[in-house]
């Protein structure tokens, strides 16, 4: 572990981390802007949403007036072949998608977490288990485990969230375990440990504490990576059932009226898009900031 | 530089019980699951008989065993090529996945030739120009191309070529095929059409190929500009571009020669990575376009509900991602002069 990387090694650390690179960096401001506007309208969505119901996938009773419209004042993103408005529908998917990535994330996060500190810490036996257990979910993409436990368990939030925690968890435990053993060869730990402090003790207030600010800076880019797996897997119709708002989701809606009403799958997916870049432009920005060696305005000298 | 055979052996070793974790794993998700393998493949038996059958079929997939067993015996299985008969299609799994490879293979392997040099040569251009203007938008592209969700970009690449009268969909015209006498003997269709020298089949193919697999090409491309980007910023800060410099090295010799040759094992291995895990995006992709290939298998796996296609997709995805892995390890240990192997 570098000198940078004890900097943010507390929580008062991320947080002037990130009020420095507020100042310094214009994309990690329009990545926040991109994050705020994906919160404010999974939070207001509801009421923002013109036509609620058709939001939560109920087919309205004047359906075959509203089918098939491409966007107008009434409708700004058009409505689909069913005649939901799709604006409703995206704008009630926000909180929907922000509620599957925080869930996943923050799963893996701590499962992770936990795998890669022990393994620091105990070294032997135990790290060799739990680093082949997380090479083995490495090699397994989330698409699918998701196919297996559609199949096994139906459709549902769990699957989406379930094969994603399981092929995400690896990243943080590798992550966690290089950062931990760090922590784990420093005197306050050995200290800690020869004055009789109980092992569970010593991880949690001295290792865990130190490397989850670290993880924590990942842990942002990924929300975006996450949420363009998630609608994958919703797409393919692996996650949730067909009427629930989520974007990957609405795009499967379309997909069989690509040629005749476009207008369905692009906006949902632009709003995929959108956001998994503004999470992409926070997290990057953040992780430039501890490296500041590539920060710098710099001309080639030859 | 030689390549020892000690690391070699490790690696494969290492590979191999990598891959035993996967098979164990993915046996125990069908079996451990609530539902009763047993019942689905005597086909939901009601009635009387239901119980004789329901026996019957847990005898047939040996699922009277003890767990340890059963394990064991699904091992033998898939390290034999034996996966079983395929319930969709009444064929013996691995047959169906090895004809559906290639063309899942052609598509990623295409899309990776268009992406990965193209965004390695920007992420140089990035770097040689760092804080500038053109360095900031470089990246910005870069984190857009790969925070774009791929079947959407097909989809929107599929509506733009519309309006042209082209609809680019499956893998060839089935119609030309038939009248040039086209024999898929390879299963990559560019390689057969050149093969058997038939032109006419070769564009259609190419022309079928490239819109899928510009969407396949968005995520390398934005991956391979951030990777070079990084890396070869970093090989220009080294003391010995510097002396390069000092001794009067051609600007392009210090760029590609010092620098970019400095960046390239790193950027072998993320491509390497990278390139494991798009066999996914290029399975979606292809259910997008209506191609053949794996993503179809997806597909009618989750519609027919075949578990035993479904367990070997899961084992082949998960050998092709350990083969990338070990080739990419193995290629960044060559080109690297620093790895002592």
């Amino acid at each position: 572990m570098n000198a940078l990387e004890k900097r943010i090694n507390s929580a008062a650390g991320l947080l002037e981390l990130a009020k420095r690179a507020w100042r310094r960096s214009a994309r990690l401001q329009a990545g926040a802007l991109l994050v705020g506007f994906m919160a404010a309208i999974a939070v207001l969505g509801p009421y923002l949403a013109p036509y609620p119901s058709d939001g939560m996938g109920v087919v309205p009773l004047n359906a075959a007036d509203r089918a098939g419209k491409p966007p107008c004042p009434e409708f700004p993103f058009g409505t689909d072949s069913l005649g939901r408005d799709v604006l409703s529908r995206v704008l009630m998917g926000a909180r929907l998608a922000l509620a599957q990535i925080l869930l996943v994330v923050s799963l893996s996060l701590a499962l992770g977490l936990l795998v890669g500190v022990y393994a620091a810490y105990y070294r032997g036996p135990v790290e060799a288990v739990l680093n082949y257990a997380s090479e083995v979910f490495l090699a397994i993409p989330a698409i699918v485990i998701a196919l297996a436990l559609r199949l096994v368990l139906g459709q549902g939030l769990h699957v989406v969230v379930a094969s994603l925690v399981l092929s995400w968890w690896p990243w943080y435990a590798r992550t966690s375990y290089v950062y931990a053993r760090a922590v784990a060869e420093m005197e306050y730990v050995l200290l800690a440990r020869l004055a009789g402090v109980p092992d569970r003790v010593v991880v949690f207030r001295h290792v865990v504490r130190n490397v989850l600010p670290l993880v924590l800076v990942q842990a942002i880019t990924d929300l975006g990576s996450v949420l363009l797996e998630a609608s994958a897997i919703n797409f393919l119709g692996l996650g949730l059932p067909p009427d629930a708002p989520d974007w990957g989701i609405i795009v499967q809606n379309g997909f069989k009226y690509i040629a005749s009403m476009p207008w369905i799958s692009m906006f949902p997916g632009l709003f995929i898009l959108v956001t998994a870049l503004g999470f992409s432009l926070v997290g990057d920005s953040l992780r430039e900031e501890v490296d500041p060696k590539m920060r710098r305005r710099w001309k080639l000298w030859f | 530089m030689p390549l020892s055979l000690n690391y070699l052996v490790k690696r494969l070793l290492w590979s191999v019980s990598v891959l035993v974790g996967v098979v164990v794993f993915s046996y125990l998700v069908i079996i451990l699951s609530p539902g009763d393998p047993a019942v689905k493949w005597a086909g939901n038996p009601r009635g009387p008989g239901a119980t004789k059958a329901v026996e019957e079929a847990r005898r047939e997939l040996g699922l009277d065993l003890p767990l340890y067993l059963q394990v064991l015996n699904f091992l033998r299985m898939v390290f034999t090529g034996d996966l079983g008969l395929s319930i969709a299609y009444r064929q013996p799994v691995f047959a169906v996945l090895s004809r559906n490879l290639t063309a899942t293979l052609e598509l990623l392997a295409f899309a990776y030739l268009i992406g990965a040099p193209l965004g390695s040569l920007l992420g140089v251009l990035a770097a040689l120009r760092r804080g500038a203007r053109l360095d900031g938008f470089l990246q910005t592209l870069g984190l857009a191309l790969a925070s774009t969700p791929t079947f959407w970009l097909g989809m929107a690449i599929f509506a733009a070529l519309l309006p042209s009268g082209f609809a680019p969909y499956g893998r060839v015209s089935t119609g030309l095929a038939l009248a040039t006498g086209f024999q898929a003997v390879t299963g990559f269709y560019l390689i057969d059409a050149i093969l058997q020298l038939n032109p006419s089949v070769f564009l259609d193919v190419l022309a079928r190929l490239i819109p899928p697999a510009l969407a396949v090409a968005a995520y390398p491309l934005g991956v391979c500009l951030r990777i070079s980007r990084a890396l070869v910023a970093d090989a220009l800060l080294e003391e010995y571009v510097r002396a390069a410099v000092a001794w009067g090295v051609k600007r392009r010799a210090v760029v590609w020669s010092y620098a970019f040759r400095a960046a390239l094992p790193g950027l072998v291995q993320v491509a390497g990575i990278a390139f494991a895990y798009s066999l996914v995006d290029a399975m979606v992709v292809e259910y997008v376009f209506g191609r053949e290939g794996l993503g179809r298998l997806l597909f009618d796996a989750i519609t027919l509900s075949d578990f035993k296609l479904a367990i070997g997709l899961l084992v082949l995805v998960a050998t092709f991602y350990l083969v990338v892995n070990t080739l990419a390890d193995i290629a960044q240990a060559l080109i690297d002069p620093r790895v002592k192997l």
